[in-house]
């Protein structure tokens, strides 16, 4: 082979390389592996990294301040304050890059976060790339999320369920961790007044049979209030299921968590602003939408209803509106 | 017994094969989570019933050289599959329940607790469907001489049915039925095979018990010479 011939290979070879480097939309991959349940890629854009699950994205930090830079449906898994004053202990299911579990412990210092992750895989890219620290108050479970559940006799103050992606080949969410069964597993852990919170994606309007309707309707079985919190910048609904008797209003609620406040034990900036979202009534699909349980759950049918994404936003799991 | 009706047979064996093998996944969700394992259990225990079957099956074949035997079997098989939502879950539970709670079950049972609560619901109903092709390969082949269309025509239509039940679980019957109403469909699909096995039985072979011999290939000698 001829120098000239080398040079020519070696450019390709470098040219190929860097375009592996950058992925479309813009952004430089620090770091990709391929684990047997996600191809994950850790992607620096602009001021932010993010945790990428095939083309999904799944949590967002600011370089400068790895505490910062979250996506809004978190706030709103700090919604259970409303209901249960005084939270010592919160479950989580789906770890992510561990921006929940790092809000929690910078803004609610007297909670402690037990996380179930399934892939032991995320748990190394979060804490080599996103900040995340295991200690004794964020402890983390290697295990599926239900399976960990059924097993354990713990009891929580607030389950919080973080287990949905989106791609660009659609949505796709666990089935066994939206059945009414599985909530029923979840009310068991509840302590008396815990709280449930699960994020999805969907919209409120829509009258035809989709996941937010059938999660909804599948939660408001096992729980005597569903409130929903839909996402001002993303297409994330957050549902907030509780035991309370009757179905209450923001300005009801909102005092429950001042005492929290005053004494510093509920700290998130943002928490009585995101009360703004705050809804009672039912998505319009719900009528419509089929009770999920163990039996019957065509969650991906469901899913498969949804709008697609804009081809620009197809990344994010926190769809811009 | 004509080719057609031994094609479409093995097609519906294929069928139910892949259909329970895709709801299976789903079934065992339930109890063992949505991990990886449960993926390879339930695609490591229908290929070894499907191994298995075939080999039993064409051995059988030989021997019996009757189709009631395997009528029984599968009448047994279809009855399991249509039991399986209240005869598995006990079952199940109690391969889960056998490790202490609030303890990490070990690696080794995370891998093989999947395939165990697999093959107790599968492994039976996918070995008996598996000894029909061989079966029926005999029982349909007139000759020696057409014996490799007719084998090939069984093993097509046999995966041709496993592509329907994949295509059909996936995309239809899981957004429409019950879990429980599949298998219960699928068992009686199961014994209707069987009926139709039984029913052949009577109606006696076509030509299956007693092969034609291959005719002297033209030119062919013994003299070494």
């Amino acid at each position: 082979m001829t120098l000239r011939k080398q040079g020519v290979l070696a450019a390709l070879a470098l040219g190929f390389l860097a375009a592996r480097e950058t992925i479309a939309g813009g952004g430089t991959v620090v770091f990709e592996t391929t684990s047997v349940y996600h191809h994950i890629r850790v992607v620096e854009a602009g001021e932010y990294r993010s945790l990428l699950f095939d083309s999904s994205e799944q949590s967002r930090i600011a370089l400068a301040d790895p505490e910062a830079g979250r996506f809004e449906y978190i706030d709103y898994f700090f919604m259970p304050w409303l209901w249960n004053v005084a939270m010592t202990n919160v479950l989580m299911i789906g770890l992510g890059g561990g921006s929940a579990q790092q809000a929690y412990a910078r803004y609610c210092p007297g909670v402690t976060v037990e996380t179930v992750e399934l892939d032991p895989a995320v748990l190394k890219v979060a804490e080599d790339y996103f900040g995340f620290r295991q200690s004794p108050r964020q402890r983390v479970v290697i295990s599926d999320g239900r399976m960990f559940l059924q097993r354990s006799r713990r009891q929580y103050d607030a389950v919080l369920v973080d287990a949905y992606v989106e791609g660009r080949y659609g949505a796709s969410i666990p089935y066994h961790l939206a059945t009414q069964e599985f909530f029923r597993l979840v009310s068991d852990r509840l302590a008396t007044n815990g709280v449930v919170a699960y994020n999805c994606i969907g919209v409120l309007q829509n009258d035809k049979a989709d996941l937010v309707g059938a999660l909804h309707r599948t939660m408001k079985s096992v729980f005597s209030q569903v409130y929903l919190f839909p996402a001002r910048e993303s297409w994330n609904v957050v549902l907030v299921g509780t035991r309370d008797a009757e179905a209450k209003k923001a300005h009801e609620l909102w005092p429950n968590a001042m005492p929290a406040w005053q004494s510093g034990r509920l700290r998130l900036p943002t928490f009585f602003q995101r009360l703004g979202v705050f809804r009672v009534a039912p998505p319009a699909s719900s009528l419509n939408s089929p009770l999920l349980a163990d039996d019957y759950a065509p969650v991906d049918g469901l899913l498969g209803g949804m709008r697609p994404l804009a081809p620009q936003l197809r990344r994010q799991t926190a769809a811009p509106r | 017994m004509n080719g057609l009706t031994a094609r479409l047979m093995v097609f519906t064996s294929g069928f139910i094969v892949m259909v329970l093998e895709i709801v299976g996944a789903r079934f065992l969700g339930r109890d063992f989570g949505g991990s990886f394992f449960v993926w390879v259990s339930q695609i490591g225990v229908i290929l070894i019933a499907l191994a298995a079957g075939s080999y039993l099956g064409g051995a059988w074949a030989d021997r019996a050289q009757r189709l009631r035997p395997i009528g029984v079997c599968l009448l047994v098989a279809g009855l399991f599959t249509a039991l399986q939502p209240e005869l598995a879950p006990p079952l199940i539970v109690s391969i889960v329940a056998r490790h202490p709670a609030d303890a990490p079950i070990p690696m080794v049972w995370q891998k093989l607790d999947p395939v165990l609560g697999s093959a107790v619901v599968f492994l039976l109903p996918a070995l008996a469907l598996a000894t029909l092709p061989p079966y029926l390969i005999r029982w349909s082949t007139g000759s020696l001489g057409r014996l490799g269309r007719s084998s090939a025509a069984i093993v097509a239509s046999n995966t041709l049915g496993g592509i329907a039940g994949v295509f059909v679980t996936g995309y239809v019957l899981l957004d429409v039925m019950r879990i429980s109403s599949i298998f219960r469909l699928m068992g009686a699909l199961i014994a209707l095979l069987a009926l139709c096995c039984l029913c052949a039985d009577r109606l006696g072979p076509r030509g299956g018990r007693n092969l034609a011999p291959l005719p002297a290939a033209a030119g062919a000698s013994t003299d070494c010479s």
